[in-house]
């Protein structure tokens, strides 16, 4: 734990989150794409591991490196990767099987906080419970997708690291210092004033994701609604069947009862009769 | 010098008869001259002059500097020549005029030459061979020899459109074509100069017969209303013409930046606005000077209480550090140990009676019977209020030490200004930046999916597998798609659901159970009943008529049926003639009275007295059948 004088305290009882993407893309060696010279001959998919921002924002600011730690019988198992601003923390490697791979995130200096892993398990091979499932997992050029959001929640960060977070929100690719573009001229210094949290546009330094689902973009409110309805709808049924089985669970217990006291009055019908 | 001394020393007056003498001059004109020329004199000019001392020697240093010759003048004179020239920005442009122009260098020379020669410019049809290239150029020159000031007449271009155009794209009601026609002409003439345009803005609509008539009847009796259109709808008309000309040539989409900029200007322009802005400037012109100056004394209040409740603010603020509690360190020390803590009870107490006392003291001068008690109490209050001042000094003490305290931290490291100055933020910013308050947290980063994966390994094995079940069940993947808030939360709740569809099946399987158990032991009882007096009562069974047929109940029937079946062919052996249910047996199916008699027996083995008793007899049969081998 890095000395907390220079950090400030921990902000008490608040959460900060940083929604982030976690995944696999494979791509199955073919004419459109070719095995690479000096790769093994048993190799058939050259695939990607990666950690990124939703709409490809920045997260270099609160993440400072990845480690990637592939399969032991894969040559230099364990990659680091340093963030680049702007750029997603990659692995590109070829292969011929799947594993889990274990996803070790070291945050920037200023959080003072222990790196976290994750894991994430590379698919090379469509992978769902239907056939509709392993299609979803498909896109057009045969690349299989095995993406994941994720949200990173810093509780109670130290007080440097929450200034980080809760700060300088930008446009995507807005830069402070004069550069090209449209409407440079009036907002040359001064970043423009944040945008309406529910509009659905997606900044650089801020936790917000896009309203609705573009290609290549599959995590959005959108899919956040799809999903809640889906969990609701299968709370419902789940209540439903509660329900039913209560309602037969009275009748039983009705049931047992009678029968408990007739075979009771039998028993001792029958005591009687005995003795 | 000396006549000078000498009045300084006799205090006479300046006279102005003693400034005949120029030794002599009086004193302002000395000082003058002091100051003067002595800075500007040099070398020996200045050794003379200062020869004389304070009172300088009347030399007057020659000033010999004339104007400086000019350098051009060696030059010979320039020569002008009067040149042809051509407007371009005239719509004649036949007219020549000419101008003086300064010759210079080998231009002047070529033209000197050539008016040697006689020709003009644009006459010369024959040149020399010799000439020729120059001539040529020369004539290039000529040719675009242009007045200077061509270059301003610029032409803007107005948008022009054709009838089908005007048709599809420009028809309004309030415009007809011919005024727009109209318009766009005098936008030409005055280059969209629009003060000019709506200047000169004069529609007449040509007088039309109420009629619509084809050939045109002279008597043109109606004449439209004519209206007075305002500077901003004419503005408005042509805007939107050239924005939808734009439009029509060239798709937005495939537009400059420059050219969508000025398309969305023209397509947005509001002449309502445009109205009121002039309408405002117009009135702030109009102002009469007490309006004025009202205005001015209120900016000048309301800058004022702006300027109040900053201050107010600012300390209120101080105020605020100033009450918030100051961490001492040196205090608890001190406090640490029961005697100090006992102390400052003490001191705290007797604080508190001091205040007291105070108080009463009032009430106590106004009684002097119980004397004594007051002398006591002055007693007492002197110890108190001595206690009292040393506590009071202490605290003194202590708050000094306190705002030394915070005015060090302040000064030399900043953290503690800072956690007080940390950016209070908008529910706007919170909600961009994803902050959230919690009751309870425990600090570190996590992952939001972590908290389902926890609510799964809190479970044990055998539950794990259960909800899972359930879960696929109902369709639902055990990993969420999107940990989100909300998501997580509907999860926890599906979740709930799902644990509580689970307690409800865990319970009905008991039941299942234990009413499999009753039945069996009904039937069993049923049994042992028609067994012991099976001829006596062979309507037994159908006495009750009530017994409900349920599955389970007939199963545990057929169980006992075939159980009785064995247990009667065990008796067989040692008791062939006891046989009450003889015909029972034959008609259950062998094969499965062996298989079910298993079930039976562990039935048996966990149900209770009755039926182990049976069982106990049979095993005890064949034990006895055993030992008679």
């Amino acid at each position: 734990m890095a000395p907390p004088n220079q950090l400030g305290k921990r902000v008490k009882l608040t959460q900060v989150r940083r929604p982030f993407i976690i995944g696999s893309t494979a791509v199955p060696f073919s004419d459109a794409n070719p095995k690479p010279p000096g790769v093994a001959e048993n190799h058939t998919h050259s695939w990607k591991v990666f950690v990124k921002g939703v709409e490809d924002t920045d997260i270099t600011y609160w993440l400072r490196r990845v480690q990637f730690k592939l399969h032991e019988s894969v040559p230099n198992h364990v990659r680091m990767v340093d963030g680049e601003p702007g750029k997603p923390f990659l692995v590109t490697d070829t292969g011929w099987g799947e594993f889990d791979v274990n996803v070790k995130l070291y945050y920037v200096n200023e959080s003072g906080e222990k790196p976290q892993t994750t894991y994430h398990y590379l698919r090379l091979h469509p992978y769902g419970r239907t056939e509709e499932e392993k299609q979803a997992m498909i896109t057009e050029h045969g690349e299989v997708r095995s993406w994941a959001y994720e949200e990173q929640l810093f509780n109670e960060p130290f007080d440097a690291f929450y200034r980080i977070l809760t700060a300088g929100a930008v446009p995507k690719g807005w830069k402070p210092a004069g550069g090209k573009g449209k409407g440079k001229g009036r907002a040359a210094a001064q970043p423009p004033p944040l945008p309406d949290p529910e509009s659905g546009e997606v900044w650089d330094r801020t936790a917000m994701i896009p309203a609705s689902n573009r290609p290549g973009q599959p995590f959005s409110r959108e899919t956040e609604a799809a999903e809640i309805k889906k969990l609701k709808e299968a709370q419902a049924v789940a209540e439903e069947w509660t329900q039913k089985t209560l309602a037969e669970l009275k009748a039983k217990e009705e049931e047992l009862a009678r029968l408990k006291s007739e075979n009771g009055s039998a028993t001792t019908a029958t005591g009687k009769a005995a003795s | 010098m000396s006549s000078n001394d000498l009045r300084d020393v006799l205090n006479l007056p300046d006279s102005s008869s003693a400034s005949g003498t120029p030794g002599g001059s009086h004193r302002p004109s000395k000082k003058q001259r002091l100051s003067a020329p002595r800075s500007n004199l040099k070398g020996l000019a200045r050794e003379v002059q200062s020869l004389g001392g304070d009172n300088p020697i009347a030399i007057v240093p020659e000033v010999s500097s004339f104007k400086k010759r000019r350098l051009a003048n060696r030059k010979p004179a320039a020569r002008w020549d009067l040149a042809p020239f051509r407007n371009s920005a005239r719509d004649d442009p036949s007219l020549m005029l000419r101008h003086w122009r300064r010759r210079d260098g080998q231009h002047g020379l070529q033209q000197q030459e050539q008016q040697q020669h006689g020709t003009n410019a644009d006459a010369s049809a024959q040149p020399t061979t010799e000439q020729n290239g120059a001539q040529v150029k020369q004539e290039g020159d000529n040719e675009i020899e242009d007045s200077a000031f061509a270059k301003f007449n610029v032409r803007p271009s107005i948008p022009q459109y054709t009838d089908e155009q005007y048709k599809t794209h420009l028809k309004s009601d309030d415009w007809s074509k011919e005024e727009t026609d109209y318009l766009m002409e005098l936008v030409t003439d005055f280059d969209v100069r629009w003060p000019l345009i709506w200047d000169r803005y004069e529609w007449n609509p040509p007088a039309t017969n109420g009629v619509a008539d084809a050939d045109g009847d002279e008597s043109k009796a109606v004449v439209p209303k004519q209206e007075a259109r305002s500077m901003e709808d004419l503005k408005s008309r042509y805007y939107e013409i050239a924005a939808k000309m734009m439009a029509a040539q060239k798709p937005i989409h495939v537009m400059s930046q420059a050219e969508f900029e000025l398309h969305e200007m023209m397509l947005h322009f509001n002449a309502q606005q445009e109205k009121a802005r002039k309408d405002f400037a117009l009135n702030a012109l109009k102002r009469s000077r007490e309006e004025a100056r009202e205005e001015e004394s209120l900016l000048l209040e309301v800058k004022r209480i702006l300027a109040r409740s900053e201050r107010f603010n600012e300390e209120r603020r101080e105020l605020y550090n100033r009450l918030d509690f100051p961490q001492s360190e040196q205090d608890i020390s001190s406090i640490k140990t029961s005697q100090g803590l006992q102390n400052l009870l003490q001191q705290l107490m007797a604080a508190d009676k001091n205040k007291k006392r105070r108080s009463l003291m009032g009430a106590d001068n106004a009684h002097p019977a119980n004397a004594a008690a007051a002398a006591a109490a002055a007693q007492a209050q002197a110890q108190a209020q001595a206690q009292a001042q040393a506590q009071e000094s202490s605290r003194r003490e202590s708050t000094v030490a306190s705002t030394g305290a915070t005015s060090t931290p302040t000064g030399g490291k900043k953290k503690g200004n800072q956690q007080a100055e940390r950016p209070k933020l908008t529910e706007k910013e919170e909600q961009v930046y994803g902050v959230s308050h919690h009751d309870r947290l425990t600090s570190g980063p996590v992952f939001r999916s972590e908290k389902i994966n926890k609510m799964f390994t809190h479970k044990s094995n055998q539950q794990q597998q259960r909800i899972n079940n359930v879960l696929l069940e109902l369709d639902i993947p055990p990993k969420l798609v999107m940990p989100t808030v909300a998501t997580t939360q509907q999860f926890e709740q599906l979740f709930a659901a799902v644990n509580a569809l689970l307690d409800a099946r865990k319970v009905a399987d008991k039941l299942d159970t234990e009413l499999k158990l009753e039945q069996a032991k009904k039937a069993e009882r049923e049994a042992k009943e028609s067994s012991n007096h099976g001829e006596e009562d062979p309507a037994q069974d159908k006495s009750n008529p009530d017994m409900p047929v349920t599955k389970g109940d007939e199963s545990a029937s057929k169980e006992d049926n075939a159980e009785t079946g064995t247990t009667s062919e065990a008796q067989e052996t040692t008791e062939p003639a006891a046989d009450p249910n003889g015909e029972e047996p034959g008609t259950q199916d062998p094969v499965e009275g062996e298989g079910s008699k298993e079930a039976a027996a562990e039935e048996s083995s966990g149900g209770p007295h009755k039926r182990s008793a049976s069982v106990l007899s049979t095993t005890s049969d064949k034990s006895a059948k055993r030992q008679k081998k």
